[in-house]
């Protein structure tokens, strides 16, 4: 009886179970079948073998992954990765929220239109084509070095893009550039929600603008700058918010500047697309991948235990 | 008391000032600092490139040219990149546009049998990869690779947006559905004929980040395309950063004696001609991607 039911219930909703069926299949294309790619990490495998090497090549076990903690970058590859990323959360992470309640307090509101508009635009705008900017600002000869030496703050040209020990302080500045503006958005919706009431009472007692500032907007929109620092976290070791790590590193990063720019993600690319061992790169994306999803897993459980409320 | 009252006034006053000049000042510098490059790099684009070499232009170009623009009109490689990445951003966002929707409105069918565990599913793809070396041989048995439709395909279905559009599309009544079942529409002409014109805030929303996103990807071109036909504007501006940190040094020496340009100050000509849609469009689409983002954020 029940089965009849059911029968009859998917016959009705045929053509939408064809819909979504047709989307399922395409992911175990494009999802499913590599996850499965990964087991080559742990298996002899050349690529000469086709897909089905996948299958039959011998497992070797956890080689590749003694061999990259034995090579000799690999020290060096875990600090960049985990320097960046925590250089981001710690700056690209407060930044919008800073900006958002300095555009809150704005009066004048075709400036805050004007100004809030323009933040938006990096955020549009790829990072080949802010590379293709920043290497003309920030070169030696651009508009930052001429203008840091004509007020005398440094004597010869600084190398933002090239020396080693600038990576990380001109890519964290390019993040906060590109992506503050946007992130702003969320957090000026959620200052919006605030009852005006609050505010009015707060005056009437004589609270100064820092003071409503810091004892009330703040604490109103705590759950907003938790569940934004809940998806930062999530995809820390990737750049957080913006993502950016990689684009960042394979972008800007160069033979000078590889002491400090070279991170696990464009490792992967040089050793497995540009060296083709594909067995090897996939151990050490695994690795890459195994911390975000032990992430995304800490994040989302975080997120429950605070807001009563998984995010996904 | 009326004397306390007054002072506190005029202090708050002073303090209101001071706040004021802060947070104007900061303001004045996040404008400044977002918009300046872009016009700095209008200005070198319609400068001589030979000239930009020596430094020292800011605000208007030193030697007026429109050399750069007219070189990359003239050169069919450029022409080539640019109306590749028109076609895969028109396609691709058409082909996204319709199979997210299609399949979000699918899953936004209560009734529908296996509705939880397909949403699992779902999540566990869009969280979970192999990773760019078996994806990579995926591409490759499926003959991806140096095709065109390695810009369209991999990208034609959005998880994140199916979980967006399941949202919109569940508030649309039931009984539009029905009503249009009743006088014999099949589903498929349900959803283009009915749905589709009432889900233009999702739609647009989801154009938006689409056609920029494909507007804008210079890694699929990079790492999956060798075919130089088929390569794409971000591509070649990428390229020429790369060849250029080889030749920078001859580049005075070399051939272009004749010329006014340098393949950096085309490269600049490009980069304007491929940001000018984008600040065209995006601010008249702002009350769209505020709604896409913020039920992004919440995910309700």
């Amino acid at each position: 009886m029940k089965k009849e039911n059911l029968k009859r219930r998917i016959k009705q909703q045929r053509a939408l179970q064809v819909f979504v069926w047709l989307g399922i299949l395409y992911c175990f294309i494009f999802n499913i079948i590599p996850m499965f790619g990964l087991i080559i990490g742990f298996k002899d495998y050349s690529i000469t073998s086709g897909i089905k090497g996948i299958f039959t090549s011998e497992w070797v076990g956890l080689k590749y992954f003694q061999q990259f903690i034995g090579n000799y970058q690999f020290g060096k590859l875990v600090r960049n990765t985990v320097v960046l990323s925590l250089l981001k959360l710690v700056f690209t992470f407060p930044a919008p929220i800073l900006f958002a309640l300095i555009l809150n307090d704005m009066k004048a509101l075709g400036v805050k239109k004007i100004v809030q508009t323009a933040s938006y635009l990096p955020h549009f705008i790829s990072w080949v084509i802010v590379s293709c900017i920043a290497s003309q600002f920030l070169s030696q000869g651009g508009v930052i070095n001429s203008f840091l030496m004509s007020i005398g703050l440094v004597k010869e040209p600084v190398k933002f893009l090239t020396a080693p020990e600038y990576f990380w302080g001109t890519m964290v500045t390019l993040d906060v550039w590109k992506e503050m503006g946007w992130w702003t958005i969320i957090f000026l919706a959620a200052i919006t929600g605030i009852n005006s009431d609050y505010y009015e009472a707060a005056q009437i007692d004589g609270a100064s603008r820092l003071q409503r500032t810091i004892y009330i907007t703040l604490p109103c929109i705590k759950s907003t700058i938790v569940v934004v620092l809940i998806m930062t976290l999530g995809n820390l070791f990737g750049g957080g918010l913006s993502g950016s790590n990689f684009e960042q590193s394979y972008l800007f990063g160069n033979s000078v500047n590889a002491d400090t720019s070279q991170i696990i993600q464009t490792y992967v690319f040089d050793v497995g697309l540009s060296k083709g061992r594909y067995a090897y790169a996939t151990a050490v994306g695994l690795i890459q991948s195994v911390l975000s999803v032990i992430m995304i897993m800490g994040s989302n459980f975080a997120a429950k235990k605070i807001s009563g409320d998984s995010l996904y | 008391m009326g004397k306390t009252a007054r002072r506190r006034k005029i202090r708050k006053s002073k303090e209101d000032w001071i706040l004021d000049c802060i947070i104007y000042l900061f303001a004045f510098l996040v404008f400044f600092m977002t918009i300046y490059p872009f016009y700095y790099v209008v200005v070198l684009s319609f400068n001589e490139g030979m000239d930009a070499n020596m430094g020292g232009i800011y605000w208007f170009p030193r030697k007026f040219t429109l050399e750069n623009y007219a070189k990359f009109f003239g050169d069919m490689t450029w022409i080539r990149a640019a109306m590749v990445t028109v076609a895969r951003t028109a396609l691709g966002t058409v082909c996204t546009l319709f199979f997210t929707s299609i399949v979000a409105y699918g899953m936004s069918f209560k009734e529908l049998v296996g509705r939880r565990a397909y949403m699992k599913y779902f999540i566990v793809c869009m969280y979970f990869s192999g990773g760019i070396i078996p994806y990579y041989m995926l591409l490759k048995t499926l003959g991806l690779l140096n095709s065109f439709w390695v810009y369209i395909i991999p990208s034609m279905l959005s998880i994140f947006y199916i979980t967006i559009g399941r949202g919109f599309y569940e508030g649309i009544p039931g009984s539009l559905r029905e009503s249009a079942l009743i006088d014999g529409a099949t589903e498929l002409q349900i959803f283009v004929r009915i749905i589709v014109p009432i889900s233009k805030p999702f739609l647009a929303t989801l154009a938006l980040f689409t056609s920029v996103g494909h507007w804008n990807n210079w890694y699929d071109s990079t790492f999956f395309v060798k075919d130089q036909e088929l390569v794409t504007l971000p591509y070649k501006m990428l390229a020429v950063i790369n060849t250029n940190t080889i030749t920078a040094n001859d580049m005075n020496a070399a051939g272009h004696a004749a010329s006014t340009t340098t393949s950096i100050s085309v490269q600049l000509a490009a980069l304007v001609i491929s940001v000018a849609p984008i600040i065209c469009v995006y601010p008249f689409l702002q009350k769209y991607f505020v709604t896409g983002l913020m039920i992004g954020a919440v995910k309700e």
